[in-house]
C-alpha cells in the first residue's frame, strides 16, 4: 500500500501511545488490544521518533500479561499508572501527558473492555486543549510544529490533513496491522510503575452490564394501506434456498442479471 | 392526485364473484394488473384459478410468464399511491427539542440517519400532549428532498463556503452554539465514522457523558430521564443498560424509520450567528486511492478470478470499471497471475463481502469455506455442475470474458446515464 | 634417503594434523555447552559407523562399496604406514598387508573418480574434484614405497641413479597424499568429514538414533524442548555460536554428497533452500568468511558469494545479506527427507527449527500468515481462529461420547484441528463409522481438546507450543484411556514423541499413541471389520512424512489397503523416500514462493503410477494434494476407503443372517487372491 510508506521527517518526535487491555472477541482472553497495537505499530514506523507507552489500570497478573504483548513488539518499557478498578482514568492520563509533554499521542479508537465508548481520547484532548483527529493512516511529515497526516476514510480512501502539534490521533482497524509480538522481548520488557490518585467513576455503579444479547433482525416492514399488499408481503416465500442459474443466455442477458444484483446490493458507485 | 381511496362496490362485488363474466377484467383492474390467481380457500387449502394466470399479449393471445417478472414489475404502482396517505404533522410550539445531526452520506439521508430520526420521533412524540420537535442540523451541500418525510420538524442547514470539507472544530463549535441557543433535550448522532466522531467531540465539549453504540431505547418510568437505553460495550461483548443520557450515539436500526407521518422540516437559523473558530486541523483534500488495493478482508465487493479466466487484461479492466476489489483462487495465485495477498479461501483470506463475484472459479471446498460469510455470491462459469454454481445466488453459465465484457459495457452505460441525470439535475 | 624422509614426512603430517585438530575442536567449542558421555561415545564410534551409518550409506550400493574399499583401505594403510614406515618396523607380512590396503584404496579411488566423471549436480565440485587424485596419490605413493619393504623390489633401489629421480617424484606424490589425507583432514579439506564425522558419531546430540545391539526401533525425531524460564537467555539460535558445540561438530562432518539436496522437496520446487548449502553456510559461519568457496548447487535463485558471516554475527539479518536469508529457513517443510538420507546423520531439521525459534521468539518475524496463525493459536487454541466452543459443531448429529462424561474409555480419539475443515470432517466421520462398526469403546475430548502445538513448534514458537502442550497434558491427565488414536500424523507425532518431555510427575505424558491406520489394521487383524470387495480403480499410497519418516509406520496403511483388496501401485518415491506433500512445518503458512508447488510435483509422481486414486493418511496431505488442479487422481483418506468398504453387521442377528451372511462369504472369496 502506497500510504504506509515510512515517514522520514519525524526525527526527534516524541510520541506517546496509550495502550489498553484487549480481549479476544471469541474467547475473551486478554491480549494486546488490536487498535492500540496498530497505534504502537504506527509509532514504531515513525523513523527517528522516540516512543513511550502509557497504560492506566490495575496491576494484575492477567493484565500484565496482556500489556507484555506490546512489549513484544520491541518496546523496552511501559509506564503503568496504577488505578483502582472503578477509576476514571482520564484525569490520571491527562496529568501524565501534561508531564510527559509528547508532541503526538496515539491510541486506538475504542477499547475492547469496559464501557468502550471511545470518548477517552476526546476527553483527553479537551482536558489538554489539544486538537484530535481520528482514523490516522500515516504520518507524512512533521515540521515546524505541524504534522501532515493521512486520515483513513471508509473503503480505503484517504484524506490529507495538516494538524498543529501537540495533538492526539486515534487509529482504527484501517491502519496497518500490528507487527508480531515476540515472546522473548515481551518476557524481558520492564514496567515503570507510576502512582496516581484514582478518581472513582461514580456513574458506573448505576449501570447494568450483561453479556451482549443478539440484536433482533429487522423485519421487512411493508406499510401499505392495502391489506392485500401487506398479506402478500408477509406470506411471500423467504428468498434464499437454491440460487438462480442462468444457462443458455447471451452474455448480455447474463450481464444484465448480474448488473441488477449489483445495483440492488448497492455496491456500484 | 387525490389521496382518497375511491371504492366501487359493484366492481368489488364482481371481483368476488368468480362466475361473473367480467370477473377477470375487474380483478385485473383492481389488482393493478397482478391478478390474484392463488388464494387461501375457506378450508385452508390453497386454491388456484388457472384462468387468471398470465396476461393478454399485444396480439390478443394469452401469455404466461413464469419468471414472476410480470407481477413484480407492476407492484410499485400501488405503493406510490399508498405513500400519499401519510398523515401531515406540524408542531408549531414544541415543548422541547430533540437535535439530530445526520451523516448525510453522499448528500442524502442514509438509512442510518432515518433510523435515528425514527428514534428522535419516538422521544419527541412520547407524550402526545406535549410534543417535542425534531431538529436536524445539516452541514454543507445536500441533495435530499424528503426531510419532512423522514420526520424532521425543524431543519437547520449550515451551508456556504465555510462548511465544505472536513471541519470538525467548526462543526462542534456550531453545535455548541445550537446547544446554547436551543438547549435540546437530547442530542442524537449516528455512531458511524462521521457522526460518531462529531458526537464524541460534542460530548467532550459539553462535558456530557454520552451513551455510545446504543441499539435500543425504551421508556422507563424509573429512570431519571424517563428513558433507558441499551448500549454495546467492551467491543460488542457486553450490553450496558443505563439511563438515557443527553447525548446519544446510536447504531443503525436503533429504531424504525418514520413512515406514517410527514413533517414540516421548517428551516431555521442560528440567531446568534456562527462562531469563529481558530482551526488547528486543516483539510488538504482527499487523496486518490486505488480501490483494488483495499484489503480483501475489508472489501465489500470482490471480483475474484480463478482458473477459468483466460483473458487477464479484461478481468483487470472489469475490476477497475466495477470498482471491485480483486480476489483470486489459489490456482490463479499459484500460476502467478495474481499476488498471494489476493488469495481467497481457507488457506488465503476469509472474506465477508456483500457481493462476491467468482469468475471462472469451480469452487474447491477450501475456497467455499473462505466465502462462507459473503452475502451474495455470483458465479460466472462454463461448467454448470461445479460447486461454485451450486453455492451461488446467481450463476451465469457462459464464457467468462464475454460475460465480463458485457457487464463492463452495461455498467459503463449505467454510469453514463447517471452522469447525464446528474448534469440534468 | 626415503627411509629417513618418510618418517619425517609422516610425523610432521601427523603433527600438523594434530595442530589442525586442536584448532578445529576450538571452532566447535565456540558453541553452547552440551553434555555428552565422552568416553562412552568414543567407544561407540566403530559400532555406530559400521552398523548405523553404513546402513544409510548402503542404500546406494555403488558408493557403499566405494567407501568400504577407499576408507577401509585408507585407515589400514595409514595405520600400517605409521608402523612400517614411521617406526621402521621391518615386517614383510605387515608390508604385504599394507600393499593390499593401498591396492584396495586405489581401486576405491578409481571408483570415486568414475563417480565424478562427470559429477552429478548434487555433488560439490571445487576441491572435491581433486579428491580421487589425492586418494590415488596416497595409495600409489604408499604402494611403491612399500614395495622394497615387502621384498618385491630390492632394498636400496631408490638410492641409485635413476632411482633418485624416482625417489624424488615419489616423495612429492607422498607429500601430496599425506597433505590431503592427514593435514587436510583437520585443516578443512574434503577429508575433514572423516575426522569430524567420527567425532560427530561419538558425540551425536541424539544418541537414541543409534542401535545398541538389543534390536528394536532406533528413532529419535521429536524436537527438543527449549527452556523458557530463564529470563536472561536468548531463545533459539541467532548466530553460529548459539548452536551447541556438537551441533557445530555435526555441520562440520558434512561430506557434501548432496543426497539431502536430491531429496529436498523445497529445493526441487525451486524454493530458496538447499539443505547441503545450509549446512555448509553454518560451517562458513562457524569459521567466519563468505560462501564464495562453496562449489555445490546454490539455494535456487540465490547466487553464491553474496552471503557471509562470523561465529558471533547474526545468521539472519532483517534486511538480508547475512549468512542466510530468512526465507531459506522458512522454505523447509520439516519433512526430514534430508535427515533420513544423510549418511553423516546430520540433523538439518533441528538446526532449522533452532534458527526459526530465534526469528519467531526474539525477532517476532514469522513471515506471511505465520504471525496471524500464532496469534490465533494463542487466543483460540486453533490455527484458524475459530471459536473453540464450536469444535464439535460438525459432529452435532454424531452423538460422540465425551470424555468429560465417560471419564474412561479404551480409545481416546484425538480429532485434531481438522474439525474446523469441511474436507477433514469427512475423514473423521468415516473413521468414526469404522470405530462404531468395530464396536470400539471410544470417546473424544470435545471442546477440551486444543491444537497439539505442532504448527506452533515448527514455526519456532516454542512458548505457544509448550503452553498448548501443557494444557493438553493437564486435560489428558484427568481421564483414563489405554491409547490415543488420531487421524492426524502431526498430532500423532507430537503426542507420541514431543509431549513426554513436558510431562510432570503428577501428569506424566507418555501415552500409547496410534495413527488411525495402525489402529484400523489392528482391528482388521482382530477380525472386527468385514469389507466388501474393492471395485475401484488402481490405487497408490502417499506416505505422510510425520507417519513414515518420523515414526516408521510404513506397513500398517499398506496392510489395511491390502485387506481392502487393493493392490498398491507404489510410487518411485515411497516409504522412507516418500516426497513431502508440502504441507508440513508450517510451509503453507509461511508460503515461500518457488518455481513450482510441492504438491504439484507429488501429484506428478502419482500420475506416473497411473493410479486413479491416492490413499492418504493425513489431513495436510489431503488438503495439499486436493489443491492440485484437475484432472488428477482422486484423494481419499484410508479411513474413508475403509468406511466405504465396510459391511455393517446389524445387531439384529436374524436380519443379517439372511442378507449379510452370503455377502460376507462372497467378499471373502474375492478379497483372497
Amino acid at each position: 500500500m502506497p500510504h504506509n510508506a515510512k515517514s522520514t521527517a519525524s526525527v526527534g518526535l516524541n510520541v506517546a501511545v496509550l495502550v489498553s487491555i484487549g480481549r479476544h472477541p471469541l474467547t475473551a482472553r486478554t491480549r494486546r488490544a488490536d487498535q492500540d497495537a496498530r497505534a504502537v505499530e504506527m509509532a514504531l514506523t515513525l523513523e527517528g521518533a522516540s516512543v513511550s507507552l502509557l497504560h492506566a489500570g490495575q496491576q494484575e497478573h492477567e493484565h500484565e500479561e496482556a500489556i507484555r504483548g506490546y512489549l513484544g513488539m520491541g518496546i523496552d518499557t511501559v509506564s503503568l499508572i496504577q488505578q483502582q478498578s472503578q477509576a476514571d482514568v482520564v484525569p490520571a492520563l491527562a496529568n501524565a501527558l501534561r508531564t510527559g509533554a509528547p508532541q503526538l499521542v496515539l491510541t486506538g479508537t475504542r477499547a475492547e473492555t469496559g464501557e468502550a465508548s471511545g470518548v477517552l481520547p476526546y476527553l483527553l484532548a479537551e482536558a489538554l486543549g489539544w486538537p484530535i483527529i481520528t482514523g490516522l493512516a500515516a504520518v507524512e511529515k512533521v515540521e515546524q510544529g505541524m504534522a501532515t497526516v493521512l486520515q483513513a476514510l471508509p473503503r480505503g480512501k484517504r484524506r490529507r490533513l495538516r494538524i498543529r502539534l501537540p495533538a492526539i490521533a486515534t487509529v482504527d482497524s484501517s491502519a496497518p496491522a500490528a507487527r508480531q509480538s515476540a515472546f522473548g522481548p515481551a518476557k524481558r520488557g520492564a514496567f515503570e510503575h507510576l502512582d496516581a490518585t484514582s478518581e472513582i467513576d461514580e456513574a458506573l455503579a448505576a449501570w447494568q452490564v450483561q453479556p451482549a444479547r443478539k440484536r433482533p433482525k429487522r423485519l421487512k416492514i411493508v406499510k401499505s394501506s392495502s391489506a392485500r399488499d401487506r398479506f402478500k408481503a408477509a406470506a411471500a416465500k423467504a428468498d434464499g434456498g437454491s440460487g438462480q442459474t442462468l444457462s443458455d443466455v447471451t452474455p448480455e442477458q447474463g450481464a444484465e442479471a448480474i448488473f441488477k444484483l449489483l445495483k440492488e446490493e448497492g455496491v456500484l458507485r | 392526485m387525490s389521496e382518497l381511496v375511491r371504492r366501487d362496490p359493484r366492481k368489488e362485488w364482481i371481483a368476488r364473484n368468480r362466475l361473473h363474466p367480467q370477473h377477470l377484467e375487474v380483478l385485473a383492474e383492481l389488482g393493478g394488473g397482478a391478478v390474484a390467481n392463488e388464494w387461501m380457500g375457506p378450508n385452508g387449502v390453497m386454491r388456484r384459478n388457472p384462468h387468471a394466470v398470465g396476461f393478454i399479449g399485444p396480439n390478443g393471445i394469452r401469455r404466461i410468464d413464469r419468471s414472476g417478472a410480470q407481477q413484480a414489475a407492476q407492484a410499485p404502482g400501488r405503493s406510490v399511491e399508498a405513500k400519499d396517505a401519510r398523515r401531515h404533522v406540524a408542531i408549531d410550539t414544541p415543548a422541547f427539542m430533540i437535535a439530530v445531526v445526520p451523516d448525510m452520506a453522499g448528500g442524502r439521508l442514509s438509512s442510518h440517519d432515518r433510523d435515528l430520526l425514527g428514534l428522535a420521533r419516538q422521544l419527541a412524540d412520547a407524550d402526545p400532549a406535549q410534543p417535542g420537535a425534531v431538529l436536524a442540523i445539516v452541514f454543507g451541500e445536500h441533495k435530499e428532498t424528503t426531510f419532512g418525510e423522514a420526520g424532521i420538524d425543524r431543519l437547520m442547514h449550515l451551508e456556504g463556503e465555510r462548511f465544505s470539507g472536513y471541519l470538525p472544530e467548526l462543526s462542534v463549535a456550531t453545535l455548541q452554539g445550537v446547544d446554547r441557543e436551543m438547549a435540546p433535550r437530547y442530542w442524537l448522532l449516528p455512531d458511524s465514522n462521521v457522526g460518531g466522531e462529531l458526537g464524541r467531540r460534542l460530548a467532550a465539549r459539553l462535558g456530557e457523558r454520552p451513551a455510545a453504540q446504543v441499539w435500543q431505547v425504551e421508556a422507563d418510568a424509573e429512570s431519571a430521564t424517563g428513558w433507558r437505553c441499551t448500549a454495546r460495550g467492551a467491543a460488542g461483548r457486553n450490553d450496558i443498560s443505563r439511563t438515557l443520557p443527553r447525548i446519544v450515539l446510536a447504531l443503525a436500526e436503533c429504531a424504525d424509520p418514520v413512515s406514517e407521518t410527514r413533517h414540516a422540516a421548517e428551516p431555521i437559523k442560528l440567531s446568534n450567528g456562527l462562531p469563529d473558530v481558530l482551526g488547528r486541523i486543516e483539510d488538504m483534500g482527499e487523496v486518490a486511492v486505488d480501490p483494488a488495493s483495499v484489503s480483501l478482508a475489508e472489501a465489500e465487493f470482490i471480483l475474484s478470478a480463478g482458473n477459468g479466466v483466460k483473458d487477464w487484461d479484461s478481468y483487470h479492466y472489469a475490476a477497475d470499471v466495477l470498482g471491485a476489489t480483486k480476489g483470486a483462487s489459489r490456482v490463479a495465485v499459484d500460476d502467478g497471475y495474481m499476488p498471494r495477498d489476493r488469495q481467497v479461501g481457507a488457506t488465503g483470506t476469509w472474506v465477508s463481502a456483500r457481493v462476491y463475484v467468482a469468475v471462472g472459479i469451480s469452487g474447491a471446498i477450501q475456497h467455499l469455506q473462505g466465502i462462507q460469510s459473503c452475502d451474495k455470491v455470483v458465479a460466472i462459469n462454463l461448467d454448470e455442475g461445479c460447486d461454485m454454481v451450486k453455492r451461488a445466488d446467481l450463476a451465469v453459465i457462459g464464457d467468462a470474458s464475454a460475460v465480463l465484457a458485457a457487464l463492463v459495457k452495461r455498467v459503463e452505460q449505467y454510469r453514463f446515464e447517471q452522469q447525464e441525470n446528474r448534469d440534468a439535475a | 634417503m626415503l627411509d629417513t624422509l618418510l618418517p619425517i614426512l609422516l610425523f610432521s603430517a601427523l603433527a600438523l594434523a594434530a595442530i589442525g585438530a586442536v584448532r578445529r575442536v576450538r571452532l566447535w567449542r565456540q558453541g553452547r555447552p552440551s553434555s555428552v558421555p565422552v568416553i562412552k561415545g568414543l567407544m561407540q564410534v566403530p559400532r555406530r559407523y559400521l552398523v548405523d551409518l553404513h546402513h544409510v550409506v548402503e542404500r546406494d550400493k555403488y558408493i557403499s562399496h566405494t567407501h568400504v574399499a577407499t576408507a577401509g583401505g585408507f585407515v589400514l594403510a595409514a595405520l600400517l604406514a605409521i608402523v612400517v614406515h614411521g617406526f621402521g618396523l621391518n615386517s614383510t607380512i605387515l608390508a604385504w598387508v599394507l600393499l593390499a590396503a593401498t591396492i584396495s584404496m586405489f581401486i576405491g579411488s578409481l571408483l570415486v573418480a568414475k563417480r565424478r566423471s562427470p559429477p552429478p549436480s548434487r555433488l560439490s565440485k571445487g576441491p572435491w574434484m581433486r579428491l580421487p587424485k589425492s586418494l590415488m596419490a596416497f595409495s600409489i605413493g604408499m604402494f611403491v614405497v612399500t614395495l622394497p619393504t615387502a621384498g618385491i623390489l630390492p632394498e636400496g633401489i631408490l638410492q641409485s641413479g635413476v632411482g633418485w629421480i624416482a625417489a624424488f617424484v615419489l616423495a612429492a606424490i607422498i607429500v601430496w597424499g599425506l597433505g590431503e589425507m592427514f593435514f587436510g583432514m583437520t585443516w578443512g579439506g574434503p577429508m575433514k568429514h572423516a575426522f569430524a564425522g567420527a567425532l560427530h558419531l561419538a558425540f551425536h546430540r541424539r544418541p537414541e538414533r543409534f542401535s545398541d545391539g538389543t534390536g528394536g526401533e532406533h528413532r529419535s525425531t521429536g524436537l527438543k524442548a527449549l527452556a523458557l524460564d530463564d529470563d536472561s537467555a536468548k531463545l533459539g539460535v541467532e548466530k553460529p555460536a548459539d548452536f551447541t558445540w556438537n551441533q557445530l561438530l555435526g555441520f562440520d562432518a558434512c561430506v557434501q554428497c548432496g543426497r539431502c539436496e536430491a531429496m529436498c522437496p523445497a529445493f526441487a520446487a525451486g524454493q530458496p533452500l538447499n539443505p547441503k548449502k545450509l549446512i555448509q553456510d553454518m560451517v562458513v559461519g562457524m569459521a567466519g568468511g563468505s560462501d564464495a568457496h562453496y562449489y555445490g548447487s546454490p539455494y535456487p535463485g540465490k547466487p553464491v558469494g553474496e552471503h557471509a558471516g562470523t561465529p558471533h554475527g547474526p545468521i539472519v539479518n532483517r534486511a538480508g545479506g547475512a549468512l542466510v536469508d530468512a526465507e531459506t529457513l522458512w522454505s523447509c517443510t520439516t519433512c526430514r527427507a534430508c535427515v533420513e538420507e544423510c549418511p553423516m546423520m546430520i540433523e538439518h531439521v533441528d538446526a532449522i527449527v533452532d534458527m526459526r525459534r530465534f526469528l519467531t521468539l526474539e525477532h517476532g518475524n514469522t513471515p506471511n500468515k505465520g504471525a496471524e496463525v500464532l496469534d490465533n493459536l494463542i487466543a483460540t487454541d486453533n490455527p484458524g481462529g475459530f471459536d473453540p466452543d464450536s469444535r464439535l459443531h460438525w459432529a452435532a448429529d454424531l452423538n460422540l461420547p465425551l470424555m468429560a462424561d465417560k471419564r474412561e474409555a479404551d480409545v481416546l480419539l484425538w480429532l485434531g484441528d481438522g474439525v474446523f475443515d469441511m474436507r477433514n470432517q469427512r475423514t473423521l466421520r468415516a473413521f468414526i463409522s469404522v470405530l462404531r462398526a468395530a464396536n470400539v469403546d471410544f470417546a473424544v475430548l470435545g471442546t477440551e481438546e486444543r491444537d497439539s502445538g505442532d504448527v506452533a513448534r515448527r514455526l519456532g514458537d516454542e512458548a505457544t507450543f509448550q503452553s498448548l502442550a501443557k494444557r493438553n497434558i493437564r486435560t489428558l491427565s484427568h481421564y483414563r484411556f489405554s491409547r490415543i488414536v488420531t487421524c492426524d500424523p502431526h498430532s500423532f507425532h507430537v503426542l507420541k514423541n514431543e509431549y513426554g518431555e513436558l510431562g510432570t510427575p503428577e501428569a506424566p505424558a507418555d501415552y500409547h499413541v496410534q495413527h488411525h491406520s495402525t489402529y484400523i489394521n489392528e482391528l482388521v487383524v482382530a477380525g472386527k471389520l468385514t469389507f466388501k470387495a474393492w471395485k475401484g480403480g488402481s490405487v497408490t499410497y502417499h506416505d505422510p512424512c510425520y507417519l513414515g519418516r518420523y515414526n516408521g509406520e510404513y506397513e500398517a496403511p499398506r496392510d489395511v489397503l491390502r485387506a481392502l483388496g487393493i493392490e498398491v501401485k507404489e510410487m518411485v518415491r515411497s516409504g522412507y523416500r516418500s516426497r513431502c506433500c508440502g504441507g508440513g512445518g508450517g510451509a503453507p503458512i509461511t508460503d515461500i514462493p518457488g518455481k513450482q508447488r510441492i504438491p504439484d510435483m507429488r501429484m506428478e509422481d502419482v500420475r506416473e503410477t497411473g493410479a486413479d486414486l491416492v490413499a492418504v493418511g493425513c489431513p495436510q496431505c489431503t488438503a495439499m494434494l486436493e489443491g492440485v488442479v484437475e484432472p488428477r487422481a482422486d484423494i481419499k483418506d484410508i479411513a474413508e476407503l475403509v468406511a466405504d468398504a465396510l459391511i455393517i453387521k446389524m445387531p439384529d442377528e436374524k436380519a443379517t443372517q439372511s442378507k449379510a451372511a452370503p455377502t460376507v462369504s462372497r467378499t471373502a472369496e474375492e478379497v483372497m487372491p
